[in-house]
């Protein structure tokens, strides 16, 4: 008979479980090989505030790549969100005007992609590359010819102080964390975008509102990059004009690596985070050691690719294994109540 | 071995036009089919012989597609053995198959868009000169000549893309020819084309068989295939019925054998109430170019049915009525209210749905759970916490629920959609509109690909909602299913309402009158 | 039964069917377009600044395209096989790198230079051509990963030290003109322009990327091998983005840890101003020339009426943008299809 079981609880997610035992891992090797990564236990809390705009601009990349689209428009917001904080504060406003202005800003430009996007119809990576060099160009020009820098500490306090030695930046990445997980999972919003992501034609006729939600989804990044930009202002007490577009590079890793398909649909906000830790905590353990930051750069792309190439093969076996089960299942299902009509005499 | 031999030969020229080629005889022996757990063939003989065109004609879900693909390397069969002048021939792709002379014409024909007529017609196989360059004088000189003798008149630099449907279709007949094919079927090739353009279409396979190539052909135009064929073939659930030659046959017996001995179908249980007010009003609506001025009523608590071929425009006027597509013309007035052109959210929030035809692409979201697959529909709808925030409990007991009472058979409401067997998926489909309490509903084609114990559940749940008072408007190719469940039967051609059938007029011999255009 | 409606439909379907002739079809290619803007561009400056006009300017604005040029060759292949190699700029850098220290320290000359620009470039772009031919990840993701791996390794190869010395015999190929205004360097780029257009349109392989691209699973279907021609298409951009580093070095005459990380979208905003789309089917080599030469004229233009530099991705992204729309409305109608979602063999 039919069943139709509710969902079990406490299904274990595999990719998630990897991505936790590997932080684990990486932690307990850069505890024992370098002296200064521990820090005395609080040490390790102390180093997600580099991180953390990372983080949010990973997590605002997650959502567009949940709807099967791409912002390479986000690092670059980042900077200009950045160099319009910290031009507001040099001209003397205070730390929340300046925060006000540098989200309304990125944004807008996100609102921009977000638009041309779902109403012009152009391809997300065309459209958010041409973005990208358009607001690099506008941060350089507003930046100037000396950047500026030396912020009140009432404002360098988000992005380098703490609350009982947790600092104020890793909260807010796991604040915005918590809000973009309750959203993708509990919202119309999230809701639409996930099925979006996996079938927009089918979303269409579930009467979903596609270019809507796009443009939401895009100008949630630009909020996302905005945040970004403020924290890399506060923490490197300075805005540099290329200051988030860096982070490009590192966030889609952290998306990716987090589990996120690049054709839309699938993958866990929570499992990012996880990336997000285990990327940032390897930088910063190779930082300490005395790594370049290239070559960082070039771990963080090996282990992406080799994350990914374990994933894809493992997948396809598993997958092999699933259809075969499937086929089984299937054919032990019965076709039918018995004394169904069948007109046919044949059969 | 016969691989290796042809790879060590330079690129063949092929030598473009008819005469070069022959067909070849073609038999397939005891070909059985399963997918999944639903038997496609069973045990089917048919022979083609070169210089005849031998058709074969059953209803949907007949087998007949599924043969031809068999037959051209696309599947491999589960049982049986296909035969080719003789010779038994190995497991085949289509590449092998084209290597052998056989080539499937498709229902609709798959072209580069951005590639010229005349790479298209090589594609593949382009001619080369000396230093592997690409021979572009004279591939386009022997492609504008090879087209001509199918018939297609182009300029053979034109991007493949801007070719009509039917012309689409003659290059693929001129790249089965470029490729030496001399058995050459087609797919159902007529169902898109007006009359003109099939005219055409005919024209060339009377000469190619008067060539001696070997032609297969579906249709579900009786007086085409009367016209056309040398021989038929009839199929019915997956097995021949019946064999006749050209001028042994006569239309009734060819209905019969299509329909089979099922002249008794139980209709339907009169409803005890009468219908109630009209709830789908739509008024000469224009869709150019599929919908030509349709205009349908359905009364809350009937089951109207649109009977037309392949092509007609019914699906067309569907999403027309949905806001997939946009109306030019006309009005659609659901319980009274307005929502011509309007977006599908606004015709679902207005007691409009629309059970779309092709699930896979249309309706299904095959990596996600039935329970979210259930309220796509609806989730606007769904229980909050503080106005935002969705209770996933209760969106799982109504999914649930939703999913029971259809009968969706599942080991769980978080099982991925694409492990339900193709009758459930319906069913769950079903779940999804039925969860947005609708005044109005369009099935289009409801059980296709679909197993006959869900076909009657989905027919069960079809004729409650009725007696619970929606208006349902079915769009069907199944004749009995058809007489099943309708009260009204509009017969649909060319996009516009060409006559309507009542109560006991609706019998399988009416319908099958109007399922092969003779009107 | 041929109604009235039919039988208007099937006329002008008809007549559809005949392209303009030849010289017509011509003046309507992207490539011709793109050069009569970059004509207008040049008229328009040096009408306003008549300085643009000498003749050691153009020759600079020319040789400062060659880098690009080459970049988005080699970005074009992909591209038709609707693929993307976002690690273009890496594979130059790290050509300029590894050529101009055996120039610097070993002394080579240009031929051999140019051949193991041209090998290390083919190794690089190896890396590419496995994961997305062989492993069949996203392209997106997989250059992204390259360029990450590729960005590094010319921190760790330069070592902290810098290539800054090539003597003149090979940097004035890059200063010198053959005839006014062209530099000889731009003379090197065209045999590789000229071949690689001559591949695309006149080799089965060549043509077999544009099948792939427009549509590949019928392209598997007519039997060709999908996975060996994307294979091919990102070891021929390693190879133009080692090619590139060569002409970087000759018309730069240094090269660092940092050489080419921001030329990747630059790369790619040339090929797709020149017609090649992301969506892949179209495009040629001629069109990444057009449109790598268009930019950098346009941005000198624009640094000549006085704009600061700080705009000159602005400007790129403006352009890549007007291209874009441009070509959406004018593609021949066809359904709209994103770049990154190719079919699933499949899903239906």
């Amino acid at each position: 008979m039919t069943t139709l079981a509710l969902p079990r609880r406490g299904r274990v997610p595999v990719w998630g479980t990897c991505l936790v035992l590997a932080i684990i891992a990486e932690l307990i090797y850069f505890t024992l090989t370098t002296r200064q990564f521990a820090g005395h236990g609080t040490g390790m809390l102390q180093l997600t505030e580099q991180f953390a705009p990372t983080g949010v601009l990973a997590l605002g990349l997650a959502m567009v790549i949940l709807t099967g689209n791409i912002d390479l428009s986000c690092g670059a917001n980042a900077s200009l969100a950045a160099v319009i904080a910290g031009t507001v504060l040099a001209k003397g406003g205070s730390p929340a005007l300046a925060i006000v202005a540098a989200i309304a800003v990125s944004t807008l430009f996100g609102l921009f992609n977000g638009i041309i996007v779902a109403f012009v119809g152009i391809d997300s990576l065309l459209v958010t590359l041409a973005t990208q060099f358009i607001v690099t160009s506008i941060a350089t020009s507003v930046a100037g010819a000396s950047p500026p820098f030396g912020f009140s500490s009432a404002f360098t306090l988000i992005g380098q102080g703490s609350v009982n030695d947790v600092p104020i930046a890793l909260l807010i990445f796991l604040v915005i964390a918590l809000a973009v997980i309750l959203t993708i999972s509990f919202t119309s919003l999230g809701r639409s975008l996930t099925l979006i992501g996996y079938n927009p034609r089918a979303a269409l006729y579930s009467g979903i509102a596609i270019r809507g939600s796009l443009t939401a989804v895009f100008t949630l990044c630009g909020v996302m990059s905005g945040v970004a930009g403020v924290l890399l202002a506060a923490y490197y007490n300075s805005a540099q004009p290329d200051i988030g577009t860096d982070l490009l590079l590192p966030a889609i890793t952290a998306a990716i690596l987090g589990g996120m398909d690049i054709f839309g649909g699938k993958g866990r906000i929570g499992e990012v985070v996880l990336a997000v830790f285990l990327l940032g905590y390897l930088s910063q353990g190779m930082l300490i050691e005395g790594d370049s930051s290239l070559s960082i750069t070039m771990i963080t792309g090996l282990v992406l690719i080799g994350a990914l190439v374990i994933k894809v093969v493992f997948e396809r076996n598993f997958r092999q294994r699933l259809t075969a089960r499937m086929q089984r299942l299937r054919t032990m299902r019965s076709p039918g109540p018995p004394g169904s009509i069948s007109p046919d005499a044949d059969g | 071995m016969a691989d290796h031999a042809k790879r060590a030969q330079p690129a063949v020229r092929r030598e473009p036009g008819l005469r070069a080629v022959t067909g070849a005889d073609y038999e397939s022996r005891g070909i059985t089919k399963t997918f999944g757990n639903v038997t496609v063939l069973r045990d089917v003989t048919v022979h083609f012989y070169r210089g005849e065109i031998h058709s074969l004609i059953g209803e949907n879900g007949a087998g007949k597609s599924t043969l031809l693909r068999v037959l051209a390397g696309m599947f491999p069969a589960d049982g049986g053995e296909l035969v080719l002048d003789g010779k038994l021939l190995p497991a085949l792709t289509p590449r092998d198959a084209q290597r052998h002379g056989i080539y499937l014409v498709p229902q609709e024909p798959r072209l580069m868009p951005d590639l010229s007529v005349a790479e298209n017609l090589y594609l593949g196989a382009l001619p080369i000169r000396r230093f592997g360059a690409v021979a572009w004088r004279q591939m386009i000189d022997t492609t504008e000549e090879l087209i001509a003798s199918v018939g297609l008149r182009a300029d053979a630099r034109l991007p493949a893309g801007r070719l009509s449907l039917a012309q689409q279709q003659l290059l693929e007949c001129a790249r089965a020819l470029s490729h030496g094919c001399g058995t050459i079927f087609f797919d159902e090739p007529t169902s898109p084309l007006t009359a003109h353009d099939a005219e055409r279409l005919f024209e060339l396979m009377w000469q190619m068989r008067d060539q001696g190539l070997t032609l297969g052909f579906i249709s579900h135009r009786l007086d085409e295939i009367e016209a056309v064929s040398d021989r038929i073939t009839v199929l019915r659930d997956g097995s021949v019925v019946a064999r006749a030659e050209r001028g042994t046959w006569t239309r009734e017996n060819l209905v019969t054998a299509m329909i089979g001995r099922k002249l008794t179908i139980s209709r339907r249980a009169q409803r005890t109430a009468d219908p109630g007010q009209v709830m789908l009003d739509v008024d000469d609506l224009v869709a150019p170019p599929l919908v030509n001025g349709m205009s349908v009523r359905v009364r809350a608590g009937e089951v109207v049915g649109l009977a037309g071929l392949v092509g007609s425009g019914r699906t067309e006027f569907a999403e027309t009525l949905f806001g997939i597509r946009h109306p030019v013309g006309g009005t659609v007035t659901v319980n009274g209210k307005d929502v011509t052109g309007a977006s599908p959210r606004k015709c679902i929030d207005a007691g409009l749905v629309y059970l779309a035809e092709d699930r896979g692409r249309n309706g299904i979201f095959a990596d996600v759970d039935i329970a979210r697959n259930a309220t796509s529909a609806i989730v606007g709808r769904l229980p909050r916490v503080a106005g935002s925030f969705i209770r996933p409990w209760e969106e799982q007991q109504l999914a649930r629920a939703a999913a029971l009472e259809i009968d969706v058979r599942a080991s769980s409401i978080a099982a991925a959609m694409k492990t339900l067997s193709g009758g459930n998926q319906q069913k769950a489909l079903l779940a999804r509109w039925m969860l947005a309490k609708p005044l109005v509903a369009i099935f289009d084609e409801p059980t296709r690909g679909v197993d006959i114990g869900a076909k009657e559940s989905i027919y069960s749940v079809i004729e409650s909602l009725a007696a619970g008072g929606l208006a349902a408007l079915v769009i069907s190719s199944e004749l009995e299913e058809l007489v099943r469940v309708c009260d009204r039967v509009y017969s649909v051609y060319e996009g516009s309402v060409t006559g309507e059938l009542a109560g006991d007029a609706i019998t399988l011999g009416a319908l099958g009158q109007l399922a092969v255009g003779a009107l | 039964m041929t109604t009235a409606r039919n039988v208007k439909a099937a006329s002008s379907a008809w007549r559809d069917l005949y392209m303009p002739p030849r010289w017509a079809l011509l003046l309507r290619r992207r490539e011709i377009l793109v050069t009569a803007a970059i004509v207008i561009v040049v008229a328009a400056s040096a009408a306003a600044h008549p300085y643009f006009w000498a003749s050691g300017n153009l020759a600079f604005i020319l040789a400062d395209s060659v880098v690009i040029t080459f970049l988005a060759l080699g970005e074009s292949f992909v591209m038709i096989g609707r693929g993307v190699d976002l690690s273009v700029g890496a594979i130059m850098g790290l050509s300029a790198i590894v050529v101009g220290f055996r120039i610097q320290n070993h002394g080579m000359t240009l031929l051999p230079a140019v051949l193991l620009g041209a090998a290390v470039g083919i190794v690089f772009g190896l890396g590419n051509a496995v994961l997305v031919g062989v492993v069949r990840l996203p392209p997106i993701i997989a250059t992204l990963g390259t360029l990450s791996v590729y960005s590094g390794l010319e921190f760790v190869v330069t070592n902290g030290n810098q290539v800054d010395t090539i003597p003149s015999s090979i940097t004035n190929l890059g200063s010198h003109t053959v005839l006014p205004g062209i530099p000889v360097i731009l003379l090197l780029t065209l045999p590789f322009v000229l071949v690689s257009a001559w591949v695309l349109r006149y080799t089965t392989f060549g043509r077999s990327i544009y099948a792939v691209g427009d549509d590949a699973e019928a392209a598997y279907r007519a039997g060709i091998g999908v996975q060996r021609v994307l294979f091919s298409t990102y070891v021929i951009s390693g190879l133009f983005a080692g090619l590139g580093g060569v002409a970087f070095l000759v018309y730069t005459s240094g090269a660092s840890s940092t050489t080419g990380i921001n030329d990747n979208l630059t790369a790619i905003a040339a090929a797709i101003i020149g017609g090649t789309a992301l969506t892949g089917g179209a495009g040629g080599a001629f069109g990444a020339l057009a449109g790598s030469v268009f930019l950098t004229v346009t941005l000198t233009a624009m640094s000549f009426a006085h704009v600061s530099d700080v705009w000159q991705p602005a400007g790129v992204g403006v352009l890549v943008l007007l291209a874009v729309v441009y070509d959406s409305r004018s593609r021949a109608g066809g359904p709209r299809r994103s770049p990154k979602r190719q079919r699933r063999r499949g899903a239906r």
